[in-house]
């Protein structure tokens, strides 16, 4: 099977200190790989963007690489994006967004709605035949090769190895285009909904701690006694029962494999 | 004059202490001394935790997990932990009353659709409150995101940073904003938000979910998805905040040369301390501690370093951390889980020596 289309979703970033209107760096990634992916394979690439077509940040994509924005304005987003990528072959996400509720739920959603695949966290994808195939990120130096069935969803990794371009001549060629704004759905399930209230100041989030009502004594006890464990001290033995010692320490905990 | 042994037995009662007692206090052995047991007999209702394990134990993060459904759950409401992947760990300590553990789910294997129907099937049985997870990225945060994208009706929030009894807060628009909202059912945690330190135990009885054995037998057909397997980045490519094996130098190392084969041996990361990269014995990135680098390795074994606390900030948190030091009073001994008291080189020549052996067997065995 060859992709004949892919889509790329954007949304508009925001400065973290100043709050200035600003591309997101995770959708760009995605967006670079797509233009890449495309120019390689010749397909056709939509750039689509759900929100508000007046947001200085769309220009930054422009100037990164996308020919033409469209942008959905119709509420709710989720579905009538859904309704726009019936017959992608592959959608290509960022991780996070950083503007609005930035829960990273959305490629879920779409996933859900759409009925097709998702892998988060890719940093490096390759088509081969009717399946991509995803390098996927993991933690202390792991990763994780997939095969996904096409069409799929790809959220990237904010890590993914792509270097960004940023041109001032693209941005003025580019076009930005509002799609049909009437929404083409009309059902109002229920989504996860929560009511979210913006905290007028920022603030450090509180840590929540198990309330501890001890008797003076208790209370005493723990002062003086700390329920540090210290870990275990070899001072005894040469230095051949020493090292066997961390060994086995290493391989009890299996983090060690011979 | 007569003297009275201040320490003389004594009974804790709700009153306060007694100090007449008639016969000796009886010294039951209990897991934890100082913490009394929470049993939970007649439970009405669940909060339910899901969460992967590493290597058979449960990291910070999960283990924070727990423990917010802990301290959130009433007498009435049991805390039941289904962990993902093999668990060798007794959770007494980390606030669970039940355990539920599902060894074939292991974070190493992409199983997104086989993972989300047993959680499911789980979650259909006990009808929990509240359900939590860890926002990580060894696979809870992803499983987490299908169960909401598929539990549209049940109300959810991600990368929670703070939360009680009745709200949780994150952070919104890239961080600018902290928004609040009302406890909601399924809650995806940050790391770090929950202290896990939990003034009580609990049972932590293992119990066998048959709902899930039959899923899992039901879900083998062919999926969209193809796990390719895991891999592992060599040590010395990674970056040290990445790398999950870290071998450490400090003043108390004087060969370089055997301590570089020594990482090399354990296939580690090098890391140092200040005073051994002032001395230009490494990089400077190469630097562990509060003016260097914070690393989260598994394994963090310290040679020769005597743990100021500019460095023990930068191991904060480490899961394992082994000293090698003269020193029997080093501040590092007080961290380390293990501590061998010797000479630097002398234990590495010999560590060294013993890899080589093991690796030679495991080859033969395996020929
Ligand atoms: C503002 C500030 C920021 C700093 N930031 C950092 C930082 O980011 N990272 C950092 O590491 N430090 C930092 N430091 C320095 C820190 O305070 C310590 O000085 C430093 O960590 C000590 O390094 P060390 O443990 O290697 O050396 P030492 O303190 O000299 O300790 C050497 C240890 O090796 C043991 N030893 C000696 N010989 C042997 C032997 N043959 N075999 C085995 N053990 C032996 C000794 O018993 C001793 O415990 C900072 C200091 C300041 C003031």
């Amino acid at each position: 099977m060859i992709i004949k289309r892919i889509a790329v979703l954007i949304s508009a970033g925001r400065h973290p200190t100043s709050g200035q209107p600003r591309h997101c760096r995770n959708d760009s990634l995605a967006l670079t790989m797509a233009v890449d992916l495309a120019n390689s394979h010749s397909t056709e690439l939509d750039v689509i963007h759900a929100g508000n077509p007046e947001n200085p940040a769309l220009a930054n994509y422009l100037a990164l690489g996308a020919d033409e924005i469209k942008v959905i304005t119709a509420e709710p987003i989720i579905e009538n994006l859904a309704a726009n990528l019936k017959d992608v072959d592959l959608i290509l996400t960022g991780s996070r967004a950083e503007n609005g509720q930035d829960s990273g739920l959305l490629p879920y959603l779409l996933a859900v709605k759409l009925n097709i695949p998702i892998v988060a966290n890719a940093l490096e994808i390759k088509q081969m035949d009717d399946k991509l195939e995803v390098l996927q990120f993991f933690p202390k130096g792991k990763r994780r090769r997939v095969a996904v069935k096409l069409p799929a969803i790809i959220a990237i990794h904010p890590l993914a190895f792509v270097e960004l371009h940023y041109a001032y001549a693209r941005e003025q060629q580019g076009k930005i285009v509002v799609l049909d704004s009437r929404s083409t759905v009309n059902n109002t399930v229920a989504e996860n909904n929560l009511q979210w209230q913006i905290q007028p100041k920022m603030r450090k989030p509180n840590k929540l701690k198990a309330p501890e009502n001890l008797t003076g004594h208790g209370r005493l006890l723990s002062a003086i006694t700390s329920e540090n464990k210290g870990g275990t001290v070899v001072n005894e033995g040469n230095s051949v029962e020493k090292a066997q010692v961390i060994l086995s320490y290493l391989r009890e905990h299996q983090l060690i494999n011979f | 004059m007569m003297r009275i042994n201040p320490r003389r037995s004594a009974k804790i009662s709700a009153a306060g202490l007694k100090r007449i007692v008639l016969t000796a206090p009886a010294n039951v052995e209990t897991p934890h001394p100082h913490k009394p047991l929470l049993t939970k007999k007649n439970s009405k209702a669940h909060v339910l935790v899901i969460a992967h394990s590493e290597r058979g134990t449960l990291n910070d993060h999960a283990r924070q997990t727990i423990a917010a459904a802990a301290i959130l759950a009433d007498a009435e409401t049991k805390v039941l932990a289904l962990i993902l992947g093999e668990l060798t760990e007794d959770l007494t300590s980390a606030g669970a009353d039940e355990i539920i553990v599902l060894p074939e789910l292991d974070f190493e294997r992409f199983q997104p659709k086989l993972e989300l129907a047993s959680i499911s099937a789980v979650i259909e049985s006990v009808q929990p409150m509240h359900i939590f997870m860890p926002d990580n990225a060894i696979g809870d945060g992803d499983l987490g995101r299908r169960l909401i994208a598929s539990q549209r009706t049940k109300t959810a929030a991600t990368q929670v940073v703070e939360f009680d009894a009745n709200h949780v807060a994150n952070f919104q628009a890239g961080g600018t904003l902290l928004a609040q909202s009302a406890l909601p059912e399924i809650i995806l945690l940050a790391p770090n938000c929950v202290d896990a330190h939990l003034p009580f135990a609990t049972s932590a009885e293992r119990s066998d979910s048959t709902v899930t054995n039959q899923t899992s037998a039901n879900q083998t057909e062919t999926s969209n998805y193809q796990d390719l397997g895991l891999q592992t980045i060599a040590a010395t490519e990674i970056a040290l905040e990445e790398a999950d094996f870290i071998v450490s130098a400090g003043n108390g190392v004087q060969n370089v040369a055997t301590f570089e084969s020594l990482a090399h041996a354990l296939e580690a990361s090098i890391g140092a301390s200040r005073v051994a990269v002032d001395d230009g014995k490494f990089a400077r990135d190469k630097q562990i501690g509060a003016s260097g680098k914070t690393v989260s390795a598994s394994a963090y074994l310290a040679i020769g370093i005597s743990g100021a606390v500019q460095h023990l900030q930068g191991i904060k948190d480490c899961r394992h951390v082994i000293a090698i030091n003269t020193d029997a009073s080093a501040p590092m001994v007080k961290r380390a889980d293990l501590t061998v008291i010797g000479d630097a080189e002398e234990i590495m020549q010999t560590l060294i020596a013993l890899i080589a052996v093991a690796k030679l067997t495991k080859l033969k065995v395996a020929a």
